[in-house]
């Protein structure tokens, strides 16, 4: 018996076990759903070690007496006092320092969330397209503004945005359904055809 | 209990079963259906065809995912790398995610299988996986090799072969994230605008409404869309890349000065409707490869020394001469080469099943989204009837 069939008998038995949720609970569903947490805990440690520890912390400090990589390691442990009642203050200098990334992120956030957006729906009006996002644009983020009361000419506009709003979730809702069908896809062509192998 | 009072209360199960059985039977009985590409997934496309066979050009795929959003985002990336390794595009890999490190080596070694030619180091790279996710896209944006250092195999990256013409984003001018949640934000926020690097995604389905006004604002080239937008650039690798003229010599050539010549593909809508294209659409399991007398003396030309072998192999049909390549045997396989043989077997326009999971799964969906349609209509026609007969009473 080959590397590849086992593996693909212990996936279709345990896809098969989750699977088993759809017709009540059972203990294999759970049994399934606790390996699954186990073993990527599992995983991510051996992983963290292997491939964090040993060649960002190990090797460098060890290895190549790179001595001053010690202190970025300290500020990272002081992370674990977060679990002393009396030491936890000490985590937040690791967490004071990490706000530099948060810092860093709101001007680029703005900037490509936000500028971009809006040179983007001024442009000239050259399309129907970009009409359309104007006034969507525009109709949501008045129907957001509660300081005036939604009534007359101005209420029927905002409700405009609130029926563009409904298209986007209804365009969501089916992008949902396709992804979860696509999921679901790749679990029958993995039992159907690399398990059963019923196609080449 | 009339017909639209017991779908009301259908027991959920039925529901399942059907579903299942809308999935399971387009699985197993494939068909062609039509698939039409739409512009994100095109442009895409012909933005990495126009690095074909350039020292100073490469696509980078990040991996930001990991093996539960494999069914949509996978295909995409076997595509993107074949399409890659089938033009002489040099392509890297990194994931900022633990867990996706074995997708990025599951995706090389899979797709590399059919191109024994391919190394790593000098055709691909992979980085794997790195930690500090903006301070790399940022250092990357002076020096790939300073701030990358290794690749996955610990190799220094200014060593390798690959790194010959690139060096930061000037160069490596794509970046192509495969994600199943916040896609593309160290690219979009912090690449795209410093460095002007040109950026695509390849996203979940869920995550596709989020990314559109990324797209609309012209912040990323192309998008692929979850399993249609993987079944979409599966089928323009097909068409465009995997198609063989018996007649046209493919094999990388070099000039005078050492540069790479590769062979042009047109791109264009009207290629996608030509009549002679639209058999390399189908998902086909054929293994005869079919030639005119003109054809096949044109192909046997490019290997005269296996000119016997391919002479043994010919059977007449009608005014065809073909090939059965499911015939051949490990020696003969051995006698013409691997590179003859698969250009021979490219010429049968039969793709591997790897090649095709998207297209194959566009089929199951297709249905599927019929069945739920179906669902949803009998269920609110029940409705109305119900509150109509309540408000009779």
């Amino acid at each position: 018996m080959s590397f590849e069939l086992i593996s693909n008998l212990v996936a279709a038995f345990f896809t098969l076990c989750i699977f088993s949720f759809l017709y009540k609970e059972n203990p294999l569903y759970r049994m399934a759903e606790q390996l699954l947490v186990g073993i990527s805990l599992g995983y991510s440690l051996v992983f963290t070690y292997e491939r964090i520890f040993i060649p960002y912390v190990w090797q460098p400090i060890i290895l190549k007496h790179n001595f001053v990589l010690i202190l970025p390691c300290l500020l990272g442990i002081l992370y674990l006092f977060r679990f002393s009642r009396k030491l936890g203050w000490l985590s937040r200098y690791p967490i004071a320092f990490s706000m530099i990334g948060i810092g860093f992120s709101i001007p680029m956030g703005i900037h490509a969330g936000i500028l971009v957006q809006m040179r983007q729906a001024m442009v000239p009006l050259e399309n129907v397209n970009l009409v359309l996002i104007l006034i969507g644009t525009i109709a949501v983020l008045l129907y957001f503004f509660f300081s005036k009361a939604h009534t007359g000419a101005y209420g029927k506009f905002v409700e405009l945005g609130k029926w563009y709003m409904m298209i986007g979730f209804g365009a969501s809702f089916g992008l949902t359904v396709m992804a979860r069908i696509s999921l679901l896809i790749g679990r029958i062509q993995f039992l159907v055809i690399d398990v059963l192998g019923l196609m080449k | 209990m009339n017909f639209f009072e017991r779908m009301q209360n259908l027991d959920r199960r039925w529901i399942y079963i059907v579903v299942a059985l809308a999935i399971i039977i387009p699985l197993m009985i494939p068909y062609n259906s039509d698939n039409v590409t739409s512009p994100p997934t095109e442009n895409l496309y012909q933005m990495i065809d126009s690095f074909a066979g350039r020292e100073d050009r490469a696509v980078l795929l990040s991996f930001l995912h990991d093996a539960s959003t494999m069914p949509e985002l996978y295909p995409m990336e076997i595509a993107i790398i074949r399409h890659c390794f089938e033009r002489n595009i040099k392509v890297f890999a990194l994931t900022f995610l633990t867990s996706g490190a074995p997708i990025i080596d599951y995706a090389f070694n899979s797709v590399k299988e059919e191109y024994p030619d391919v190394k790593s180091g000098v055709d691909y790279c992979n980085f794997g996986f790195k930690p500090q996710p903006m301070a790399l896209v940022l250092g990357m944006g002076d020096n790939i090799a300073n701030a990358v250092n290794t690749d996955a195999e610990g190799r220094k990256l200014e060593s390798l072969p690959i790194m010959k013409g690139i060096t930061n984003y000037n160069e490596m001018n794509l970046v192509v994230e495969f994600s199943g949640s916040t896609a593309g934000t160290y690219w979009i926020y912090y690449a795209r605008p410093k460095f002007g690097v040109n950026v695509a995604l390849g996203v979940t389905a869920v995550m596709a409404a989020d990314e559109y006004p990324y797209l609309q604002s012209g912040q990323l080239i192309g998008m692929l869309t979850g399993l249609k937008g993987a079944a979409e650039y599966e089928k323009l690798v097909d068409v465009f890349a995997a198609y063989r003229d018996p007649k046209v010599d493919y094999r990388v050539k070099m000039d005078a000065e050492g540069n790479k010549i590769i062979p042009g593909r047109p791109f264009g809508k009207e290629v996608l409707n030509d009549e002679s294209t639209k058999k390399l659409i189908n998902i086909t399991t054929q293994t005869k490869a079919e030639f005119t007398p003109a054809d096949y003396a044109a192909f046997v030309a490019k290997y005269p020394e296996q000119k016997a072998i391919f002479d043994s192999l010919t059977e007449q049909e009608k005014d065809k001469i073909v090939i059965d390549v499911s015939k051949i045997t490990p020696e003969q396989r051995n006698q013409m080469g691997e590179y003859a043989y698969r250009e021979l077997n490219k010429l049968t326009y039969n793709i591997d099943y790897k090649f095709k999971v998207a297209r194959i799964g566009m089929n199951a969906q297709s249905v599927a989204h019929i069945m739920i349609i179906v669902f949803i209509l009998l269920g609110n026609i029940g409705y109305f009837i119900q509150r109509a007969k309540t408000v009779e009473k």
